[in-house]
């Protein structure tokens, strides 16, 4: 198995140089989507994802440390499914975003949408040495629908405390089903 | 039967980092170190064994607070030669960052070892503080952190997931059950997923 993948989860790591003097805009762009849902939620996949700047490297008594020659722009998504038709998904229904994100990047296709960004971000792709998920096997759609049916039922577990056995199998068919 | 309650009325337990880092109960945390030399050929090591041995899950069950966490290393960066590489490590929990650290440390000790054994300036896992200070120092602040469930720690979602199995088996073994067979039976049901509410 692919060290990207934990049962059905996929570990997604880009990194892309932001362009000579567009990393404060850049910053400014995405600590600006805190005010507004996420671009990341119209991506159903995605159980988690950050945009992070990296502006350089912190030395730590080495010989010769690196620095970088331009801040790195750090995107990671912790998704279902594949890969590939992730980054299909990310660059038809983020492409607003995309040319707001990517397109202040060194090297990015302009417009930064499609074909064109799909193959500058898998250019730049990390892969992943060790991935490790807590529910590997559960997709977002799951988990949420999990979450909220366990909501439900713990409001039903105390609306019904009172209720004779008929209202009780009634009850329950209507909230939960047969 | 001990009942959670009101999910809306759960206290945010995501401290101790940057409002940036965080979404709801979820925190994100966000490291780059340097790598010594033979960090090149161990980590890659470190990462395959580890690979093979994901299935016991003891500690990480430990650390129940981890959605999930990754760890790369990266050699090179476009149109830059590192002169040492670097490991990338990410996590997505909830909780307090310094718990998290206390836990991570205190629990996966060998295994920080072998993951961070290599990098420079590393301080061992124990004591915690100076590993914290060490994490302080390497953190990068999130411009954006995105989480699809922001509500729902770890144990909520595995105890959600556990308990929707239960409710479908419940739900067949219930299905032509007369009132009172079923009222008994769910009176047994809920005893069973006690812990999962």
């Amino acid at each position: 198995m692919s060290a990207d993948v934990a049962g059905q989860a996929s570990a997604l790591t880009v990194l892309t140089p932001i362009a000579p003097g567009r990393e404060i805009e850049l910053r400014m762009y995405l600590e600006s989507l805190r005010t507004r849902p996420s671009p990341l939620k119209q991506l159903r996949r995605t159980h988690f994802g950050r945009f992070v700047v990296v502006p350089d490297l912190v030395a730590e008594g080495e010989r010769g440390p690196d620095h970088l020659t331009s801040p790195q722009l750090l995107f990671t998504a912790c998704l279902d499914g594949d890969l590939d038709s992730y980054l299909d998904e990310l660059c038809d229904a983020l492409a607003p975003e995309a040319q707001e994100i990517w397109g202040r990047c060194e090297g990015c296709p302009e417009p930064a949408q499609g074909a064109a960004l799909k193959a500058y971000l898998a250019d730049h792709r990390i892969r992943t040495g060790f991935f490790v998920a807590a529910y590997p096997g559960a997709t977002v759609s799951e988990v949420t629908d999990a979450v909220d049916q366990r909501e439900r039922l713990i409001a039903f577990a105390q609306d019904a405390q009172d209720m004779d056995p008929k209202t009780l199998q009634r009850e329950f068919h209507r909230r939960f089903g047969n | 039967m001990a009942i959670a309650q009101d999910p809306s009325a759960r206290p945010l337990t995501a401290t101790g980092t940057d409002a940036r880092n965080v979404d709801g109960q979820a925190i994100c945390i966000t490291v780059f170190s340097a790598v010594r030399w033979w960090g090149r050929a161990v980590l890659p090591a470190v990462f395959f064994i580890a690979r093979r041995r994901r299935g016991d899950t003891t500690n990480l069950a430990k650390l129940a607070f981890i959605h999930f966490a990754r760890w790369s290393l990266i050699r090179r960066l476009p149109g830059q030669t590192l002169r040492h590489p670097l490991l990338f490590f990410e996590s997505n929990f909830n909780g307090g960052w310094e718990e998290y650290i206390d836990a991570f440390s205190r629990i996966l000790t060998t295994g920080m070892k072998w993951f961070w054994g290599s990098s420079y300036g590393f301080p061992k896992p124990l004591p915690t503080g100076p590993f914290k200070d060490y994490i302080r120092r390497h953190e990068l602040v999130a411009s954006h952190f995105h989480c699809a469930y922001p509500q729902a720690t770890t144990k909520i979602v595995l105890s959600a997931l556990e308990l929707d199995r239960e409710l479908r088996a419940f739900r067949g073994r219930t299905r032509d059950m007369a009132p009172d067979a079923f009222a008994a039976e769910w009176k047994a049901f809920l005893g069973r997923v006690e812990r999962s509410l």
